[in-house]
């Protein structure tokens, strides 16, 4: 606890010498000055405690999402969050301070060796139903040891839009000691849209008497803030029927969604938006390939199913019905486009293929429609993040943003790749060698990676080194299993 | 000692049953004492109801009737079931009544106590029905005249039943809320309390001083008690049940089973607790494909009790044999462990549904001890049975052997010093 020890000890000196601000800003100064250069490459301590944890993935080729590839590239992360990514990153309790034991050191570290596999930002899936267990009070009815939560990370999602929530799949993980689920980090944002019918001719005119009424409001309120600095005594205008869901999409807090495929109904939508002013998110938007460039005008967002087939009306005689292309034809416009399957949930029964497990197969029907590999990508990365307004937090790999990764053997978009491991807040939620479901498929060759290395506080390397095969709750029950047969 | 002879005479006994002698040793090849391991060739010296010596081949003073029954029987205490609701119906609601005592619901005259006292089981916790908060236990012997005379201890625990869901924790919380309510209150009334007192003191030494000056001559003491007595003590305002329970947990004078079904019931459970500190136990029934192996290392630190069946169950979604309450035991939790059915027949088959767990790799003295000691500190009696110690109460089952073995004959049953069961002759 040395480092601890000096922080107390500056701290005590703070105290003492708080009542005269100037001796205050000389003692802060230094402090402030550290802080400032934080990039990464800095050593390790000073603000580091037992519960610092730090996870680096290393020698994988880094595909951050932002466009930018990295070959044989790090990525660490400290408490969860993304502190460095590039070459030559001190991984602590590896590179930094080997010799010394981690309890001297204060924090802990884990370190994941991957070279020759690719390292993506965990997908954010649009929507999906059932990953977070069957409540729907998330944060309050999870099942953070569901099967299709598993199955769910071994697809690569590390977050999904649940109805109105965005919600990360948080699986716990038992440690040594044990950590406390963390019940507050499983629900990104709980108002991502504002919905909104455009089923029927009423449903369309209630919307635009809403929106009318709401941007009546904002007008006369706008206009307030300028009056009441000459006259105090000013009335707030009244928000007597005014919508607050449609203010918020207005201002711009929230996505209006729609559920809407029809040319018709996609064309109004994208009119009402231009002529109010805000984004709509458009789910379905099965024949927006032929009124893309109006979508595009409005800013839209599509959320679509590339594998849909659909023929059109007979009746009419314009374009219509379902394209392969239409994602390609939308995104060339302008169109920010989500992809998700035709099914929302995990089905184990029927045909495969068709459920949220195989999202990375839809999105490679939408790259066979002409849709880019990148957007392709960002279809079901950067995109619903930034729908749902969670994009400061999950979608790419940036320093800052939350350590939710995905280690592939393969092109993400290969139906033949498979998750190796989903990490989530820098903590390895999902290893398909540990797994029932896919260990067996075209298993990690044992000599092709070490194994998960944990330097655990406290604990000298070799102690660490026999705790992490306790800490493994697979191993024991493997162990117990093989008991079990023997008898 | 002739009064307790002569009433223990007068009790209608079985034409079968003898009547034990106030004073009895008893010679067996085995004895399972639970606290200090088994004993060979083990006496027991029993005196109105309760052990007063126990040890192996201990010498027994000429004049004591002797029952002799060294090597062919082995004794064990009496089974404690810490979970059941014996006779009771299994109605119960939903919501939160943490006043609701289960021995409010006893009666006799019930073959099931007979039935499963014929089998061993000499003590039973008894819980009230329902989800939610359903009430407080009742530890019971199994045989006595009236309904009151099967209680040994109220109280035992208290039932919180605790899934994944938001009304489940919401109860839990609220109920520690209602009990800082009535603190609050309780701090309010004493408070308005103090100051009347302190007003009543102002004018009754105003009163005084005028007394003192006008009648200094007659000199009449006035009496100080009669003025306390009719400002009146202090009374603290009644604690409705709910609170009164709640502030019983914190103060770890009542105890909390809670009844969990899945891994992540027991999160939400540490979740719900937040920083409330209480004695809470666990019960986990056994499904097919339960899977609180997830969490049994977190269990095991606690080192808190588990209740459950003596069952095997499968890995999720796998053919793959699971010893859960072994893998707990093993972790560090204290197993309890109850019948698969809370049935008479479910109590016949609990001592050989037990052998089968330990065949399957359960610690055997866990095991027996899972069976009664551990049950028995549940329900908070240990101090009186659960084992055969010197000072406890004489409950016991004699075999022809191994208890665990499937096929073993249970050939007597004592309960308090008493032969209930089986042809005992001396």
């Amino acid at each position: 606890m040395r480092f601890s020890n000096t922080i107390g000890a500056a701290f005590a000196a703070v105290a003492l010498f708080a009542a005269t601000p100037a001796a205050k800003a000389a003692l802060l100064s230094p402090q402030d000055e550290e802080s400032s250069d934080e990039s990464g490459e800095e050593g390790f301590g000073e603000d580091d405690g037992p519960e610092t944890h730090y996870f680096a993935v290393r020698g994988a080729d880094v595909y951050t999402g932002t466009g930018e590839v990295l070959r044989g590239a790090t990525v660490l992360a400290k408490n969860g969050r993304i502190k460095a990514i590039g070459y030559d990153v001190e991984i602590p309790g590896l590179d930094f301070q080997a010799d010394v034991p981690s309890k001297e050191r204060g924090y802990t570290a884990e370190v994941l060796d991957a070279a020759g596999y690719r390292v993506y930002p965990g997908m954010v899936a649009i929507e999906s139903s059932g990953l977070l267990g069957t409540g729907g009070d998330y944060r309050d009815s999870i099942d953070p040891f569901d099967q299709n939560m598993i199955l769910g990370l071994s697809t690569g999602i590390t977050s999904t839009g649940q109805s109105n929530a965005a919600c990360k799949l948080k699986r716990y993980i038992s440690q040594d000691p044990p950590v406390p689920y963390d019940f507050d980090g499983i629900v990104l944002r709980d108002d991502c849209y504002a919905n909104f019918s455009w089923g029927s001719g009423s449903a369309r005119r209630s919307v635009r008497e809403k929106l009318v009424r709401a941007s009546e409001y904002l007008r006369e309120y706008r206009q307030w803030q300028i009056d009441v600095k000459n006259d105090k005594e000013l009335k707030e205008p009244s928000k007597k029927g005014v919508d607050n869901s449609v203010l918020d999409v207005l201002q711009g807090n929230v996505l209006a969604k729609f559920r809407a495929d029809s040319r018709e109904d996609l064309l109004g939508i994208a009119r009402i938006a231009q002529e109010f002013g805000f984004r709509p998110a458009i789910d379905g938007c099965r024949e927006g390939w032929t009124v893309a460039a109006e979508l595009g005008r409005a800013g839209a967002f599509a959320i679509v199913t590339p594998r849909e087939r659909r023929d059109k009306s007979e009746m009419l005689v314009r374009e219509g019905g379902s394209s392969i292309e239409n994602a390609a034809i939308l995104y060339a416009a302008g169109v920010q486009v989500a992809i998700k399957p035709a099914s929302r949930g995990i089905s184990l029964g029927g045909i495969t293929g068709r459920d949220i497990m195989h999202l990375p197969v839809e999105v490679g029907f939408a790259i066979r429609g002409g849709l880019p590999e990148d957007a392709a990508i960002a279809a079901v990365t950067t995109v619903p993040a930034r729908m749902m307004g969670v994009s400061h937090r999950v979608g790419t790999l940036e320093v800052g943003k939350d350590c939710d990764l995905i280690v592939t053997d393969g092109d993400l978009l290969h139906y033949q790749t498979f998750v190796q491991w989903t990490v989530i807040d820098g903590q390895v939620v999902y290893d398909k060698q540990d797994e029932l479901y896919f260990a067996h498929i075209r298993p990690r060759a044992e000599t092709e990676v070490a194994p998960l290395r944990r330097l655990d506080a406290g604990e000298n390397e070799e102690a660490a080194e026999e705790g992490d095969s306790e800490a493994d709750g697979d191993d024991d029950k493997d162990k117990q299993n093989g008991k079990d047969e023997e008898e | 000692m002739t009064l307790t002879t002569l009433l223990l005479a007068a009790l209608p006994l079985t034409a079968a049953q003898p009547t034990t002698p106030d004073l009895l040793a008893i010679k067996v090849g085995k004895a399972e004492t639970i606290d200090q391991g088994t004993l060979e060739h083990a006496v027991i010296l029993i005196e109105d109801g309760k052990i007063v010596m126990i040890g192996e081949d201990l010498p027994i003073e000429r004049g004591i009737p002797v029952l002799d029954r060294d090597p062919e029987w082995t004794v064990m205490p009496g089974l404690v079931n810490a979970y059941s609701r014996g006779p009771l119906d299994s109605r119960g609601g939903n919501d939160s009544t943490p006043g609701l005592r289960a021995s409010g619901e006893l009666y006799i005259g019930e073959d099931f106590y007979g039935d499963v006292l014929e089998l061993g089981v000499t003590t039973l916790g008894l819980y009230p029905a329902g989800n939610g908060i359903p009430g407080r236990a009742v530890a019971i012997r199994t045989k006595a005249d009236t309904a009151e005379g099967l209680i040994l201890r109220d109280d035992a625990y208290l039932k919180i039943r605790m899934r994944s869901s938001g009304s489940d924790k919401k109860m839990l919380k609220k109920g520690f809320e209602d009990a800082d309510g009535w603190i609050e209150k309780e701090a309010k009334a004493r408070e308005k309390w103090e100051k009347e007192q302190e007003k009543a003191k102002k004018s009754k030494k105003g009163k005084k001083d005028d007394e003192k000056e006008e009648d200094k001559s007659v000199a009449v003491p006035v009496e100080p008690s009669l003025d306390d007595e009719e400002s009146g003590d202090y009374v603290a305002p009644e604690k409705d049940p709910a609170a009164e329970a709640f502030l019983q947990l914190r103060a770890h004078e009542l105890s909390a089973l809670v009844a969990i079904g899945q891994s992540s019931d027991y999160l939400h459970l540490i979740d719900a607790i937040g920083a409330e500190e209480f004695d809470w136990d666990l019960r986990i029934p056994i499904t097919t494909e339960l899977d609180i192996f997830n969490v049994k290392r977190e269990i095991g630190l606690r080192a808190c009790r588990v209740v459950m069946e003596p069952q095997l169950s499968q890995h999720p979604n796998t053919l793959r044999l699971r010893n859960l309450p072994m893998e707990l035991a093993e972790s560090g939790a204290k197993l309890v462990l109850i019948p698969r059915d809370d049935s008479v027949v479910g109590h016949e088959a609990w001592l050989r549904n037990t052998g089968e767990m330990v065949g399957y790799g359960l610690d055997r003295d866990a095991a027996l001890r899972a069976l009664t000691l551990e049950p028995a500190e549940l329900l908070k009696v240990a101090d009186r049975l659960g084992s055969l110690t010197v000072g406890k109460d004489a409950n016991m089952i004699f075999f022809e052997g191994d208890p665990l073995e499937p096929g073993t004959r249970v050939e007597a049953v004592m309960l308090e010093g008493e032969f209930v069961t089986g042809e005992v002759k001396l």
